[in-house]
């Protein structure tokens, strides 16, 4: 097993240089810094002397990849790809547009995110493993199919109804908690708990419909047949042999999403003023600061697969078949 | 006898359509009653009705069930609970499937101990199944167990409650046939040292015969035969029961026909007026069809829905046991082989570790050696695991060889050899794409190697020569039973006129009826094509039936070859030996039974020495030291055994 | 005028005829006609069948573009060269020319007459000014306001049923619904549309049906223009991402080795990079290309329509790596299969056996992505758009509607018709699908669990 790890840990590498390299191609070669500068100050009546002025500024006048005028190692790294891709595997990204340290920047906004996604995803994970456990006791039921209806029918709502909505009736009609905004220590939780709920209503038609569908397809499995045969009772069944079983596709499947719960999530911090890594990055994108998306890009993947990582790990903690093989 | 379990008119239902159908029986207290049947006749449904675990979309459309006096059917599901595994106790035919893969053995049977108050504990109870060992295997999860453990398992689990019926359900279908004998002997001793009463569900009259007191034959979810064992083996009264014995081949009907049942069983949801059987009967007459035959008492138990029943002697009857053509099995193989394989090996690589080097191989194929001639039948038998589908697909290169040699009328084969060589697999249901007409699926080979001529009348021919009409060209594979799916199956392969076919397991998804029609047809095309035909198979009866020339592998090397005389009759291989008597036999011979002990080894980590040894009932020391050189006992026959070479006179070739 | 063929048409076009061209051939294949048969037999099915065909005629309507002839300026008729307005329309602005045109100053509620904001009028104070065109045909007296709209829903109504008859006689006259098909569940629906649509019709030719947005321009109007973008965005990118998702998945799973090694590198290294950021950075990316390249385009609708294609492109990039790895994942499974083990002892070659025995049997997977995936599709159209890296900006779609929108929550009262009209139709399009998607899958996937 530890052999495993090793493996996938070492396959890790190549997929980083990989983003790694599709990020310095996307933001370098398909346009040309010059490009960037153009379209950054205006396109029309711009010098080139403010070009070369703002390449200069955020450190865009090296060649690419290789740079003949220096000398040394200097050829290698006195070039945009070293100093604005590879560096990024010591987590130095540079600074933002306004001059700000990305690195620091980020630190000091995984808390916020991880005060609002942290709890999304725990609470969300239990509401709909309770509902879809819910409609699979009472399945091929009027509730159970009350329930899928439900479910489609709130899949079938934007993200951004939900937010808008909860927004108007919360904060705006019952004034029970403020619309938007951050507080850290205790004041945190009247900030969040709009959030939080938010989300999970919000992801809950899908994710409660998805788990059935796992319930039922291992309900009718044989290993289920002989445990009523036993005499064990439905619900005995249900939580001592299904539930167990059906967990292994459903943990492995969110494994992987808990390190990106760190990134945030964007839309619900943009609508709620919560200074995170989500509305980092649509701020970002907002202002087009290019070296906080590549950096948040990074970030990303390394968190992926990280997730990946730890995907490979609970498959070993949670199936035998996995463990002892 | 007062009886312990009392069925009467028991019907489920699914949707229109009636898979169980008014079935009757009873069941003494600690008798053995036995349902038979074909495939899709309503006898798992009948089980799992009795237990009242019928799928969610079946359900109990009628009729009464009492278990110890007590009606099951209108019971409240708590008391029906504490009955499932404690008065009544049920297994299952697939054990691979039928254990709950993340919870450990032990704690599976703890569970239907805790639920049904008994005092054993599980490893008491593992320990009475025969399971090795059992402490350490009650920790350990099912799939470390191998098939035969699993299903010992699952038997150990059912005893947990101590019940008095337990309801067997195909148990040993999925084994190989020394497990088998293990499981079977292991339900009869446990029958007897408990008193309990057997619900056993098989569609092998073998193994029926092995356990019943009582049988009953069921047909288009209907009982149509119910008799005691003796009688019903002696003197079976059904039509239907008895073109099942005729249909089964053995060695007495070499060289004839196998009476075969013409078509195969209804589907679901027709709708009878008649006799169930009148459209597959050799019997019938004008009233069958008219209405429902009433049962007809025939004395000690013995009943039967027939209407014929009493009137002249059968058709049927008379036409068993065609003489033997003379000839047929003692052609020697002068002629050169058409095929011959030297030192066949196929090995694939384990890796392991962090850069997933090869540390070691699982010999699946190692070194296996045979000739076969034109218009011959080689049976290559074993059990599963054994290399023997591996075998004949690198034979045909499906597959690379690692090392050895095929060849063809003397010239090696370093590759396909599409146009002389085809094969015939065992999965009906798998070997025909369903997104092809049938016309397209035969055409294939044709296309392929460029064949040229009518491709259309040729495939009208082809289906004419299986047995199907020219029409059906145009249709899809869903259209199709699994019997007619094997026919297309054949014709495909004959399509590119090939000289020798690989039959892998061609006739084990099929019901008795049905192989009967298939292993005629290939008969009839051997005798007619002059077909060499390479046949790998588990089923003794068929290769008893069908086989000139007899290998029997063992963890990818073949112990013993000769002709199906010298293997079958005169096995000299101690595993060859034990094989044939595993063989659950109608007819009890009386001759002293070898049960082998333990399973198969792994292909990848084989013991030393000869690989049989751990098993063997007359290992020495000189077993395990090195593989025994290959004797031959008589001009044909081959064996790869350290206690025949002591014996044999004529020296190694 | 001058037919204008935007690619984003092309392509819709294309996948028009693949489908139909697809449905002509299912219906010599037995196993493809029976699922099919299946689908139609569905009540639910076939009335979010047809809400679907309603939305599918707006956005056809809406993709046949052209260009207005300009009047000659000055010249002779028939002399100098003829000019054409820069100003790429369509089919359906053609017919909802009206709605188009007759914008107001700003935000006006439904049916109002007037507008939403007070304002200060000459000499008289602040009051709400009467709109230009919302209500105009009523003059000076407005007590006949609530008499003519009742009115015209009576009206409309009586359209509605009008165009249902003959619907509903031509079911009747060809028997539809004699094999099994849930023909009243499709004329049910039909009939509830009609319902809504002739008042809807009879009314906007008078009033603002759903009011008007900040620059006065007809809500009813953006909300039918939007449908289009959601469809383009919901079909194409599957489209787009399906050759390279079966080709990829296909080799992955078949012909194994390094180059399912490549393959599974490359999805992997794709997969990895969050799907918002990725595209939010090639949409940067390619609006540079965009804006620094003025002279590709001829008109600012081929320059949306290229940032429309774009983000197909891009959606697709990010999702194909789910349908590539399931097909791979299958084709493992089906490369064991006898039959395609009967076929290489054939010698039958490795592209003829992927064409001829895996893919027919992935194709079943292939049409249940296309119909799961639309609803995701359409939904992230908003959200991205909301976000800034979706659609142009120039470009009508709910997720522009709702990003407009939303900004005026905070008013007192409150400007809900945008949201709620956008939220009707979104709501009502993606429901729709996510139903008929079900549907095929039920049909189509041999496990689906009921």
């Amino acid at each position: 097993m530890l052999a495993y790890i090793v493996r996938r840990l070492l396959y890790a590498i190549p997929i980083l240089i990989g983003v790694n390299l599709i990020t310095f191609a996307l933001f370098f070669v398909v346009n040309s810094p010059d490009d960037m500068a153009r379209m950054q100050l205006g396109v029309k009546r711009v010098t080139p002397e403010a070009i070369d002025k703002w390449k200069m500024e955020r450190g865009y006048d090296k060649p690419l990849l290789w740079n003949a005028k220096a000398a040394g190692i200097d050829q290698a790294t006195e070039t945009i790809f070293f100093r604005k891709s590879a560096r990024m595997f010591a987590f130095d990204f540079g600074r933002a547009d306004d001059g700000r340290d990305i690195a620091r920047e980020i630190r000091g906004r995984m808390a916020p995110s991880l005060a609002v996604a942290l709890p999304v995803f725990a609470l969300g994970l239990f509401a709909a493993v309770s509902f879809a456990l819910l409609l699979v006791y009472f399945r091929a039921s009027y509730l159970d199919f009350a329930g899928v209806v439900l479910c489609v029918a709130m899949m079938s709502v934007s993200g951004l109804f939900y937010i808008i909505g909860g927004q108007w009736l919360v904060s705006k009609i019952w004034h029970l908690v403020p619309i938007s905004g951050y507080a850290g220590g205790l004041d945190t939780a009247k900030f969040i708990v709009l959030p939080v709920i938010i989300s999970v209503v919000g992801g809950i038609g899908s994710s409660t419909r998805w788990y059935r569908t796992l319930f039922l397809e291992e309900i009718s499995k044989d290993y289920v047949r002989t445990a009523r045969a036993k005499g064990l009772s439905e619900r005995a069944v249900l939580f001592g042999h299904v539930l167990r079983n059906a967990l292994i596709p459903i943990l492995t499947g969110v494994v992987v999403l808990i390190p990106l719960l760190f990134m945030g999530s964007l839309l619900i911090e943009s609508f709620f003023g919560i200074p995170g890594l989500g509305s980092y990055t649509i701020d970002a994108i907002n202002a087009q600061d290019f070296a906080v998306v590549r950096a948040m890009v990074f970030i990303g993947s390394l968190l992926y697969i990280v997730g990946l990582l730890l995907t490979d790990i609970s498959y070993t903690l949670v199936d035998p078949r996995v463990r002892l093989q | 006898m007062s009886s312990l379990l009392t069925v009467r008119d028991l019907s489920v239902a699914i949707g229109a359509a009636n898979p169980v159908d008014g079935v009757s029986f009873d069941i003494a207290a600690g008798e053995t009653f036995s349902l038979l049947g074909e495939s899709g006749c309503g006898k798992s449904m009948t089980a799992l009705a009795l237990m009242r675990l019928l799928p969610a979309a079946a359900r109990t459309a009628g009729g009464e069930v009492a278990f110890g006096g007590r009606s099951l059917m209108a019971l409240p599901e708590s008391e029906m609970r504490t009955l499932r595994g404690g008065g009544m106790a049920m297994i299952f035919q697939e054990p691979g499937t039928s254990l709950n893969p993340v919870m450990t053995v032990g704690k599976q049977i703890g569970e239907a101990i805790a639920l049904h108050g008994g005092k054993v504990s599980a490893v008491d109870l593992l320990d009475a199944v025969g399971i090795p060992d059992a402490a350490r295997r009650a920790s350990e999860y099912p799939f470390q167990l191998s098939g035969g453990m699993k299903q010992r398992a699952m038997i150990a689990m059912a005893l947990a409650g101590a019940p008095e019926l337990l309801i067997a359900d195909e148990p040993t279908t999925a084994l190989d046939v020394t497990i088998q004998a293990q499981v079977l002997d292991l339900l009869r001793e446990l029958q007897r040292s408990r008193g309990m009463a057997m619900l056993l569900i098989s569609h092998d009259l073998g193994v029926v015969s092995r356990m019943a007191d009582h049988v009953g034959v069921m047909y288009a979810g209907q009982l149509v035969e119910v008799a005691p064992r003796d009688r019903f083996f002696a003197e079976a009264a059904h039509p239907y029961s008895r073109a099942l014995f005729a249909a089964l081949p053995d060695a007495a009907r070499r060289g004839g026909e196998l009476a075969s049942i013409p078509g195969s069983v209804p589907p679901l949801d027709t709708r009878f007026t008649g006799c169930r059987f009148a459209d597959r009967c050799a019997e019938v007459v004008p009233a069958c069809r008219e209405a429902p035959p009433p049962w007809r008492e025939l004395g000690e138990g013995h009943r039967a829905r027939c209407i014929r029943i009493g009137e002249e002697k059968s058709a049927l009857a008379t036409r068993q046991e065609k003489p033997e053509k003379p000839g047929t099995d003692h052609v020697s193989s002068a002629f050169a082989p058409l095929l011959s394989v030297t030192d066949l090996a196929v090995h694939f690589p384990i890796r392991r570790g962090v850069l997933q080097r090869v540390v070691g191989h699982v010999r699946a194929v190692d070194g296996v050696s045979l000739e076969l001639a034109a218009g011959r039948t080689l049976a290559l038998v074993g059990e599963s695991g054994c290399g023997k589908t591996t075998a004949g697909k690198a034979i045909l290169h499906l597959i690379p060889p690692t090392a050895g040699s095929v060849r063809l009328d003397g010239r090696p084969l370093a590759g396909l050899a599409a146009r002389d060589m085809q094969m015939v697999f065992q999965d009906p249901f798998g070997s025909l794409n369903p997104r092809l007409r049938i016309g397209d699926i035969i055409a294939e080979g044709m296309r392929a190697l460029a064949i040229a001529g009518n491709h259309a009348a040729r495939i009208g021919e082809l289906l004419g020569q299986v047995g199907l009409a020219a029409e059906m060209a145009g249709r899809w594979p869903h259209e199709f039973s699994g019997g007619q799916r094997q026919r297309i199956a054949v014709a495909r392969a004959l399509a590119v006129n090939p000289r020798l076919l690989v039959l892998d397991e061609p006739t084990s998804a099929l019901d008795v009826s049905v192989q009967a029609q298939i292993l005629n047809l290939l008969r009839e095309l051997q005798g007619r094509l002059g077909l060499a035909y390479l046949f790998i198979t588990h089923n003794i009866a068929v290769v008893d039936y069908l086989a000139h020339e007899v290998a029997v592998m063992y963890l990818g090397r073949i112990v013993e070859r000769g002709t199906a005389a010298d293997v079958l009759r005169a096995p000299r291989h101690p595993y060859t030996q034990a094989l044939l008597s595993a063989v659950p036999r109608i007819e009890a011979d009386g001759t002293e039974r070898v049960v082998l002990a333990g399973d198969m080894p792994s292909p990848a980590n084989p013991p030393s020495g000869c690989h049989f040894h751990p098993r063997c009932p007359h290992a020495a020391e000189a077993c395990r030291l090195d593989y025994p050189r290959e004797v031959a006992v008589s001009p044909t026959h081959r064996v790869r055994c350290v206690l025949v070479a002591a014996v044999a006179t004529g020296g190694p070739d | 005028m001058k037919p204008v063929l935007l690619w984003s048409d092309a392509l819709l076009f294309l996948l028009l005829a693949l489908v139909f061209a697809g449905g002509w051939w299912s219906r010599r294949q037995a196993h493809l006609r029976d699922a099919w048969q299946k689908v139609g037999a569905g009540g639910t099915a076939m009335a979010a069948a047809t809400v679907l065909a309603a939305f599918l005629v707006v956005g056809v309507l809406d993709s046949v573009h052209y260009r207005e002839r300009l009047p000659d300026a000055g010249n002779e008729p028939g002399k100098g060269p003829v000019a054409y307005s820069n100003e790429v329309l369509s089919a359906l602005d053609a017919l909802l020319l009206p709605l188009k045109t007759r914008t107001e100053k700003t935000y006006s509620a439904p049916l109002a007459t007037h507008l939403f904001a007070k304002e200060s009028l000459d000499g008289e104070g602040r009051d709400f000014p009467r709109l230009k065109h919302g209500g105009a045909h009523l003059g000076a007296a407005l007590d006949g306001h609530d008499g003519d709209v009742a009115a015209r829903v009576v009206i409309g109504f009586g359209i509605g049923v009008a165009l249902w008859l003959p619907l509903w006689l031509f079911a009747r006259w060809r028997k539809f619904g004699g094999s099994g098909t849930a023909i009243r569940a499709v004329l049910g629906t039909a009939l509830v549309l009609l319902l809504i649509a002739g008042p809807v019709a009879s009314l906007a030719a008078g009033y603002h049906v759903l009011g008007t947005d900040k620059v006065g321009q007809d809500v009813l109007y953006l909300t039918l223009k939007s449908i289009r973008t959601g469809l383009l965005i919901g079909t194409l990118t599957t489209l787009i991402m399906l050759p390279a998702a079966v080709l990829l998945g296909i080799l992955a799973g078949y012909v194994g080795g390094w180059v399912d090694d490549l393959i599974q590198y490359l999805y992997t290294v794709l997969n990895s990079i969050p799907g918002v950021l990725l595209i939010a950075a090639a949409v940067l990316m390619m609006q540079v290309i965009i804006d620094t390249h003025p002279d590709w385009f001829a008109t600012a609708a081929a320059r949306a329509d290229a940032r429309l294609l774009a983000l197909c492109l891009i959606l697709g990039v990010t999702s194909w790596t789910g349908l590539a790895r399931l097909l791979r994942g299958e084709t493992l499974k089906l490369r064991e299969m006898d039959y395609v083990q009967a076929a290489r002892a054939f010698g039958v070659g490795r592209l003829a056996i992927m064409l001829r025995h895996i893919l027919p049997n992935l194709m079943h997977i292939v049409l249940i992505a296309l119909v799961m995936d639309f609803s995701g599709l359409v939904l992230a159209e908003a959200v991205l758009s909301y976000v800034g890296i979706g659609v142009d900006p120039n470009t009508i779609s709910f997720g522009a509607m709702i990003n407009a929108a939303r900004m005026e929550l905070a008013r007192e009262p409150m400007v809900w018709w945008s949201l709620a009209a956008a939220f009707a139709f979104m709501f009502a399009l993606v429901l729709a699908a996510n139903l008929f998607a079900d549907a095929v899958r039920d049909a189509f996937d041999p496990r689906a669990v009921k």
